[in-house]
């Protein structure tokens, strides 16, 4: 466990002192551009000087413990620091004692506990960091937190070490592979990471201020799970899992609809090859003794660590979106290193190539159905409904002679749905029916419904589709909707006319109806004032004052009200509550005739 | 101590089940996220919505989970892996994964031929053929060069076999393509009892295979008769799926009644071989879950049950008895067949069959409450809530439990 806190603190010294405080506490003494490279620069050359110097003269307990001490007074004295010379000392200061304390760790951990338990280090550091109260702190705060993090270490860090002679000693890739490996992902992580911290759009979307406590969780579940599939002999294939993860973030994370996916992939990716970063020496580079082991860390941290950040940084300064080039680079390099490391791969990856190339020339980025060769908007909007899954929630398709014709209309002919390619009856309903919603919805409710569901629907399940609308996809499915069965409106509105709701179907809550089904529109006073009431061209009803164009005081009235709740007034953006019970409509039809001032009905007995 | 690092069985055989292991996984996860979105709908990744999520759920079940141990059970009676043909074995296994992983993509980008299990379009579906063909080819070179050492009986079989897998591609491209849909059963928009025969039959026709191919041995009396039931009952299926017709005509109830004697005679015949130890669990489970299957489904077929069930929960119950019930204990029972290993510990099984007999009661409850009238949804939130939450719990138990599973066959 003392082992597990050393790596947490050492993590979390780096992260929030030297890759955001420190260039924070920079830019805030207005130093110029020029010199933030330079100083970043110092930075790196003495945290190289540093972990080579250790190398060559031995780690130990103590001397990473010294290190990490110096480290944690120097990031408490940034802040006061505000000249150029001062934070040149501040930069070499801490790449040098960075340096030391990451190659000690790295070689002296396989003494002091098993690889499982430096996943959850990793873990706990990234996760610290993450924590709304230390990210959002100011920079002289986070230095101050960076100062904390290294006493911890200190204290924590086990007094003693010494390999086994069970310790390392597996070669699990080659050590130009190694190195080849994480200098990618390295690369790729930081090109990424510069290119989102520095684009708002991207960065508001994928680890803004509200998704800080999601981003810690994430990085603490994956780099413990990291820990565990590294202790469970999942070295091979841990390196390209975290490329795919980080492929997957930094392709979606270039496009407004996908953004959000970004957002959890990119911290899984960097909790699974970090954990296995500071594994790796000790435990799968081949080294059989601390000191091999530290050869090998300071090789790695300076070439993959040091060279292979400021170069991703460096490429990408002017790039506003990540490039798909940079993710098929790193993953080229990454699939070479695992091919080329176990020649009996060949066939393997001849295969996967093989199949992956027929899809391509096949058309794997072909397919949504939008294309000009679909003429009318209605015949695109079913190819939408086809490619979104629709089916999988809603059916279109009412069975004739039963209570469906009652609550979904008409009955379609069989032969007309079969005639669809592909037929799309579906087979669950999360949703309603859809076989005649062009007659019993608006295109302003539907779009409406399609971009804010649970504005107008209370509890609702249905998928957020506002991305259908940042091109014409939207617009096509709403019209192929509202052509679904448009032409049952009148029949529809003749089932209207004669229906009847029992007089004795039972209670219900007319007010917390009225609030779940009506208040959106309507308001909560029913006045018409309600949330989505600016989606609609025509204003929803005053429900209190009228005027009341489909249920003007009369001898039904109250029947037509109830007629109305159940079926909408068809023609206009009022829709049906097609499901609700007649008790339910019943009560809510009192709880109308209230807001009204009027006294209540009785229906059919 | 430190850990090392272990080089996995190549063998194809080991391959596929890993791989089959690793879709499973995958799909329960995808799975547990999707009853998560039910619950909260905001958890939703950017465009990659419910509806994109649901064929990669499936598939992944049918063509991963389901299909791989196939796979892995024709290596085993080609013998590929004591050949020449070993070498790419384990290759057609990856090129398998490979085509489904672009499917995948492929349905989250929302490319897809519209039918519920055959979703394959485009380039996904051509780099699934190119595996299947890898697959066939690697199949047929085991069959030339270990087929002279066979019994005539097998080597006809096999070679059979080899020329109906050839077809398989070609089957696929047809029956994905959107201008092809089944008989209808016009009062419910569904299957009709003939379809379902048939389908079932397809299964059936595995469970007689088994046995004859992967049982030590047969001291038990030979009979014809289940053969010639067999052909009697695909007879029948030919003649109602030309008559049509719906769940409200004796024929079509006629030809499901043909799957209810298959409850008795599968067990029965299985019983005239002697098995491996380590299979009596999976072979009870398999037989349990799949009487619970053919009677269930007779039972929902039936007028008025059927009205009442169709496009409810319900369905989704009898969906989870096939796939998490029956299918897993098969596929699960391939596993000990093939490698005499078990698929995991005696607790992390009975924690799969609690959660999904659970899940499937949950389910069925729902949908029997919600075909009484949709607008149960909306009285008992409380009780939807609450079934939508059971239904998460045990995918969330399925889920790890399957994830015990891979970690331990990754390790084979």
């Amino acid at each position: 466990m003392r082992a597990t806190l050393a790596v947490a603190a050492v993590y979390g010294f780096f992260l929030i002192f030297a890759q955001f405080s420190f260039v924070e506490l920079l830019r805030g003494a207005g130093l110029g551009v020029d010199a933030e490279k330079m100083l970043l620069g110092g930075m790196a050359v003495g945290g190289i000087a540093g972990g080579f110097l250790t190398a060559w003269r031995g780690v130990s307990p103590r001397v990473a413990r010294i290190a990490l001490g110096v480290a944690g007074l120097v990031a408490a004295v940034a802040p006061l620091v505000s000249n150029v010379f001062g934070f040149a000392g501040i930069a070499l200061m801490t790449g040098v004692t960075l340096g030391v304390a990451t190659v000690c760790l790295s070689a002296l951990l396989p003494a002091w506990c098993g690889v499982a338990w430096v996943g959850l280090g990793t873990g706990l550091g990234y996760t610290m960091c993450n924590v709304p109260a230390v990210f959002l702190q100011s920079p002289s705060g986070q230095a101050w937190i960076a100062a904390g993090f290294a006493g911890v270490g200190v204290v924590a860090m086990p007094l003693k070490a010494e390999w086994s002679e069970q310790t390392g000693g597996e070669k699990v890739f080659p050590w130009w592979g190694v190195l080849a490996i994480f200098t990618a992902l390295v690369w790729m992580d930081s090109a990424a990471f510069f290119i989102i911290q520095h684009s708002g759009d991207l960065k508001s979307e994928t680890w803004g201020e509200t998704l800080l406590w999601r981003n810690a969780a994430v990085h603490l579940v994956l780099a413990c799970g990291a820990g565990v599939w590294l202790a469970r002999g999942g070295a091979r294939s841990l390196p390209g899992t975290a490329w795919l993860l980080l492929a997957i973030a930094a392709l979606t994370v270039n496009d407004e609809s996908t953004r959000g996916i970004s957002g959890w992939f990119y911290p899984a990716g960097v909790s699974l090859y970090s954990a296995a970063l500071v594994a790796w020496p000790g435990w799968y580079s081949g080294a059989v003794g601390m000191r091999v082991a530290a050869w090998r860390a300071a090789w790695l941290f300076a070439i993959a660590g040091w060279f292979g950040s400021a170069n991703g940084i460096g490429m990408a300064e002017s790039l506003e979106r990540v490039p798909p080039v940079f993710v098929a680079g790193a993953g080229a390099v990454v699939g070479a290193v695992m091919i080329l490391s176990n020649r009996g791969n060949w066939r393997i990856a001849l295969a996967v190539a093989g199949v992956v190339l027929v899809g391509w020339m096949g058309g794997i980025s072909k397919g949504r159905e939008t294309s000009a060769v679909v003429s009318s908007a209605a015949e695109r909007g079913r190819k939408v409904y086809v490619s979104e899954g629709c089916i999988h929630c809603h059916s279109r398709y009412v069975r004739p002679g039963s209570a469906d014709e009652q609550i979904w209309g008409p009955a379609p002919k069989v032969e007309e749905v079969m005639k669809g390619e592909p037929v799309i009856i579906g087979n669950r309903r999360q949703g309603p029916d859809l076989s005649n919603v062009g007659a019993r919805r608006s295109e302003a409710w539907l779009k409406a419904h399609f971009i804010n569901p649970r504005g107008l629907v209370a509890d609702s399940s249905m998928p957020n589709y506002a991305h259908l609308f940042e091109d014409c996809r939207g617009a096509d499915l709403v019209r192929y909707l509202k052509e679904s069965g448009v032409a049952t409106t009148a029949e529809l509105m003749a089932q209207a006319a004669v229906w009847l709701p029992e007089a004795n179907a039972g209670t219900a809550d007319g007010k917390s109806l009225y609030t779940n089904n009506c208040a959106a529109c309507h308001g909560a006073d029913g006045r018409g004032g309600g949330a989505m009431a600016g989606n609609f061209t025509r204003p929803p009803a005053n429900l209190v004052t009228g005027p009341f164009l489909w249920t003007a005081p009369g001898a039904d009235h109250a029947l037509r009200i109830a007629r109305v709740i159940k079926y909408g007034a068809i023609g206009t953006d009022m829709p049906g509550h097609e499901v609700m019970t007649d008790a339910q409509i019943n009560a809510l039809t009192a709880e109308i005739l209230r807001l009204r001032g009027e006294p209540n009905f009785r229906t059919r007995e | 101590m430190s850990e090392r690092p272990f080089m996995p069985d190549p063998s194809g055989l080991s391959t596929a089940l890993r791989h089959a292991l690793g879709w499973l996984v995958f799909g329960n996860l995808v799975g547990l996220y999707l009853s998560t979105l039910l619950l909260f709908p905001e958890l939703q990744l950017g465009s990659w919505t419910y509806g994109r999520w649901v064929p990669v759920h499936l598939n992944s079940q049918l063509y991963g989970w389901t299909s791989l141990p196939l796979v892995a059970w024709l290596f085993s009676i080609y013998q590929v892996d004591s050949g020449k043909a070993r070498a790419w074995a384990s290759a057609a296994v990856w090129a398998w994964t490979a085509a489904l992983a672009l499917g995948a993509f492929q349905w989250l980008g929302a490319v897809t031929s519209g039918k519920i299990f055959l979703d394959w379009k485009g380039g996904a579906l051509w780099a699934f053929i190119a595996a299947q063909g890898l697959l066939w080819c690697v199949l047929a070179a085991s069959w030339r060069e270990h087929s002279g050492g066979w019994t005539k009986l097998r080597r006809s079989a096999t070679l059979a076999g080899l020329c109906g897998l050839a077809l398989v591609p070609m089957s696929l491209v047809f029956a994905a393509s959107p201008a092809v849909y089944p008989p209808v059963d016009r009062t419910t928009g569904g299957p009709t009892g003939s379809s379902l025969l048939g389908s079932s039959l397809l299964v059936v026709g595995l469970m007689l295979i088994l046995p004859r191919v992967t049982a030590l041995a047969r001291p038990g009396r030979k009979s014809v008769w289940i053969w010639v039931f067999f052909g009697v009952s695909w007879l029948v299926f030919g003649v109602t799926e030309a008559m049509g017709g719906t769940h409200f005509e004796v024929h079509q109830i006629v030809s499901m009644l043909f799957l209810l004697p298959w409850v008795w005679w599968l067990p029965r015949d299985w019983a005239g071989f002697e098995w491996p130890d380590g299979s009596r669990f999976w072979r009870g489970a398999m037989f349990g879950w799949w009487g619970v299957l053919v009677v269930s489904g007779l039972l929902m077929y039936q007028a008025g049950v059927l009205d009442r069930l169709k496009f409810t929960q319900g369905l989704v119950a009898h969906s989870h008895l096939a796939m998490a019930g029956f299918t897993t204990s098969f596929c699960s029972l391939l596993l000990v067949l093939l490698t005499g290993k078990r698929i995991g510990s005696g607790f992390s099984v009975g924690v799969w069959h609690v959660a999904t007999l659970a899940m499937i009661v949950t389910l069925a409850t729902m949908g029997w409450r919600e075909g009484g009238g949709p607008s149960w949804m909306l009285e008992q939130p409380v009780w939807r809530e609450l079934g939508l939450w059971i239904r998460s719990l045990c995918g969330l138990l399925m889920f790890g439990v399957s994830v015990s599973w891979w970690m331990k066959w990754r390790m084979l």
